[in-house]
C-alpha cells in the first residue's frame, strides 16, 4: 500500500518529528511504501542529520522524502495523510478528485487528552467541490480515539538500555560526557521560569547534571554563563549545566532513558518522556487565550489515573502547573522542592503511568486499523 | 460562503448537491493556535443525520434561504409552532430544532428558515439573556471568573459559569458555542 504523508513546519521541530516518526513506522513495521512530502527540509535535517535539505526526493530510514515547495505534481497515492491540517497543494487535491478510485485522505490531528477528541475521531469532512472526503484521526489517550505513537520495539530497547549499566556508561561517553550521579534533561520553549528554577538546583546539596540540546533556551542560560555551542558547560554550585549537540530521535530517546528527569516540549517530546518511563515535566506548546491550559489540565486529568493523588503525584502535577504558570500553581522553587522531598515514589509513579498508557493502542496500528476499515 | 467557525444552528449548507440543516456546532481548539467545529447535520433530501468536523476555517457554502421574522409560541408535539407579525403560523419540527431548544421559551424572537416552501429550522439571535435556575452557591472570594461551575437555566440546559454566580443571576449565553459570556445587571 502507497500512502503520502504531508507535512508543513509551522514552527520548531514538533510537526516534522511526528510525522517522520510515524512515516519510518508505518514503512518498517508495516511495509507500506511511505513518501513523505516536508515544506522545511533545513529543520528536517537537524533532527534527521545526513538529510540533504536542497534534494528534490532521497531516501531515509525507508522512506521517500519529498521536498514540497510548491504544487508538487505527482500522483497521489492510495493513502494520503496530512498532518495537523496542513492544507494538500491544490494541484494534488485536483489529481485525487480525478482518480478513479478517490484515495483514502485522512487529516491527522494533534494530540490532545481533552474529552471532545473522543466525540470527533473518525468523523468525516465533505469537499466542498470535488467527490472527496477527509476523515479526521485524533490521537489520543483513550479507545475511543487513535492511540498514541510508540513503536513496537521500544520498551523492549529501552527496558535493554536501563538493564545495562555498560552501555549506559558508553552512551554518556558518545556524548562526550562522564557518568554522573544524578541527570536531568532540558527541552523547552522560551518563558519557561528557568532562573528560579535553576536558582534551587544549584543551592541543592547533591550534585546535579542538567544536560541541554543546542537552541534551547538560549538566552535565558547565557544569564548562567552557558554557551550556545554544543560542548559548552559551566558549574554553579553542585549544578554543571551543560550543553550537547540537537539529536536525533533514537538519540533523544536514549537521553531521556538515561536521565533521572526530563523537561520537555510540544508533542513528540512529551510522549517520548512519557515512554520513557522517568518523571518528566511537560512545557505544553503556549497558544493564544491560554487554551494550552484546557489541554494540560487534561493531561493531568489522565496521567493521575483512577487512583487520585498521592504525594508524589501531587508534587509531579504542581510542578508541571508551576513551569507551564497555570493560575493556582505554586512557585517553581517550591514545587520542585515538593517534587524533590520524595525522588524513588516520583520514579515509581513515572513508570507505573508509561506501562498503563502502553497498554492501550499504538497510534499507527490505530491508524492502519483504521485505514484498512475505510478500505474495505 | 462562510468560515465552519461563523456557522450557527439552523443554518443550511451544501456539499455537492446536498443540502443539511445544522442541528449542533461544536467548536474545539486543537494544537498550535488550530480549531475544528463539529457539526451535527441532517440532509434535507433524505432526511438522515450525520456528524462532521472541519476545520475552523474552512469556507462552507452555506445556501441562502428565505426566511422570516417570528417568535416562538407553543410546542404541539412532535411541531414547534412560531407566528409573525402577521398571526401566519409556522411549524418546525422537533428533531429540526437542534441545539436551539437549549435557548427556547415563550415569545423568543427568532428567524424560521424556509427550505423548498417548508419551514425546517430555526435560527436563534447569536445571544440570549436567561435566568439561573440553579447553581451551587457562590465562592466567596473568588471574583476572578476563571474558575467555572454549571449552572442550570430553565430550559435544563446546564452551562458553566464564573464562580461568583448564584440562583437569580441574569446572564447571558453565547447561543452558537452555548457558552457564557457576561453577567447581565438588572
Amino acid at each position: 500500500m502507497k500512502w503520502d504523508i504531508f507535512c508543513s513546519v509551522v514552527d520548531n521541530y514538533g510537526d516534522i518529528g511526528v510525522c517522520w516518526r510515524l512515516a519510518r513506522q508505518l514503512a518498517a513495521e508495516y511495509g507500506f511504501e511511505v513518501r513523505l512530502m516536508c515544506d522545511d527540509l533545513q529543520v528536517f535535517a537537524r533532527i534527521c542529520p545526513g538529510l540533504d535539505a536542497t534534494a528534490a526526493c532521497q531516501r531515509a530510514g525507508g522512506v521517500e522524502i519529498r521536498r514540497w515547495d510548491g504544487e508538487l505534481h505527482v500522483a497521489p497515492a492510495q493513502v494520503v495523510l496530512e498532518s495537523f491540517g496542513c492544507r494538500l497543494p491544490e494541484v494534488y487535491v485536483e489529481a485525487m478528485g480525478r482518480a478513479s478510485a478517490a484515495p483514502l485522505w485522512i487529516n491527522f490531528e494533534y494530540l490532545s487528552a481533552e474529552n471532545w477528541v473522543e466525540r470527533c475521531h473518525g468523523l468525516p469532512s465533505r469537499h466542498g467541490h470535488l467527490p472527496l472526503v477527509t476523515w479526521f484521526f485524533y490521537p489520543g489517550f483513550t479507545a475511543a480515539t487513535g492511540g498514541l505513537l510508540r513503536e513496537a520495539h521500544l520498551l523492549r530497547e529501552r527496558d535493554a538500555f536501563l538493564a545495562d549499566r555498560e552501555v549506559q556508561v558508553q552512551y554518556w561517553r558518545s556524548l562526550g560526557l562522564a557518568p554522573a550521579a544524578r541527570n536531568l534533561s532540558l527541552f523547552c520553549y522560551g518563558g519557561a521560569p528557568l532562573d528560579a528554577w535553576l536558582a534551587e538546583l544549584a543551592a541543592a546539596p547533591q550534585p546535579l547534571r542538567l544536560i541541554v540540546p543546542e537552541g534551547v533556551a538560549n538566552a535565558e542560560l547565557a544569564r548562567w554563563g552557558l554557551a550556545v555551542q554544543a560542548g559548552s558547560s559551566v558549574q554553579h554550585g553542585g549544578l554543571s549545566l551543560v550543553r550537547i549537540g540537537l539529536q536525533d530521535q533514537p538519540g533523544y530517546d536514549r537521553l531521556l532513558w538515561a536521565c533521572d528527569m526530563n523537561v520537555v516540549r510540544g508533542e513528540d517530546s512529551f510522549l517520548r518522556a512519557l515512554w520513557a518511563g522517568r518523571p518528566f515535566c511537560w512545557h505544553i506548546y503556549p497558544q493564544q487565550d491560554g487554551a494550552h491550559a484546557a489541554k494540560l489540565e487534561a493531561f493531568l486529568g489522565r496521567y493521575l489515573g483512577e487512583a487520585g493523588e498521592g504525594l508524589a503525584r501531587a508534587a509531579a502535577v504542581a510542578f508541571m502547573r508551576a513551569w507551564n504558570g497555570l493560575d493556582g500553581a505554586p512557585d517553581i522553587a517550591a514545587a520542585w522542592r515538593a517534587l524533590q522531598a520524595q525522588p524513588a515514589e516520583c520514579a515509581q509513579f513515572a513508570a507505573a503511568r508509561a506501562q498503563h498508557f502502553a497498554g492501550g493502542t499504538d497510534a499507527a496500528a490505530g491508524l492502519v486499523k483504521f485505514v484498512r476499515e475505510k478500505l474495505q | 460562503m462562510k468560515l465552519a467557525q461563523e456557522l450557527r444552528v439552523g443554518n443550511v449548507i451544501k456539499f455537492n448537491n446536498d443540502a443539511y440543516v445544522i442541528l449542533r456546532t461544536e467548536y474545539n481548539r486543537g494544537g498550535r493556535n488550530a480549531a475544528t467545529v463539529r457539526l451535527k447535520l441532517k440532509n434535507l433530501l433524505i432526511g438522515n443525520n450525520t456528524e462532521q468536523v472541519y476545520k475552523a476555517d474552512e469556507k462552507i457554502d452555506v445556501i441562502v434561504l428565505e426566511r422570516k421574522e417570528v417568535s416562538y409560541s407553543y410546542f404541539a408535539d412532535p411541531m414547534y409552532v412560531f407566528m409573525d407579525a402577521e398571526y401566519a403560523q409556522y411549524e418546525v419540527e422537533k428533531e429540526n430544532m437542534g441545539d436551539a431548544l437549549n435557548f427556547l421559551e415563550d415569545g423568543l424572537a427568532c428567524e424560521v428558515v424556509f427550505y423548498d416552501g417548508r419551514a425546517i429550522s430555526v435560527e436563534l439571535p447569536s445571544s440570549v439573556v436567561r435566568e439561573i435556575v440553579y447553581t451551587e452557591p457562590a465562592v466567596r472570594g473568588d471574583t476572578s471568573g476563571k474558575v467555572l461551575k454549571p449552572a442550570k437555566i430553565n430550559t435544563g440546559f446546564e452551562v458553566q459559569v464564573p464562580a461568583f454566580c448564584e440562583i437569580g443571576d441574569k446572564i447571558e449565553i453565547d447561543t452558537a458555542s452555548g457558552e457564557y459570556r457576561n453577567r447581565v445587571k438588572g
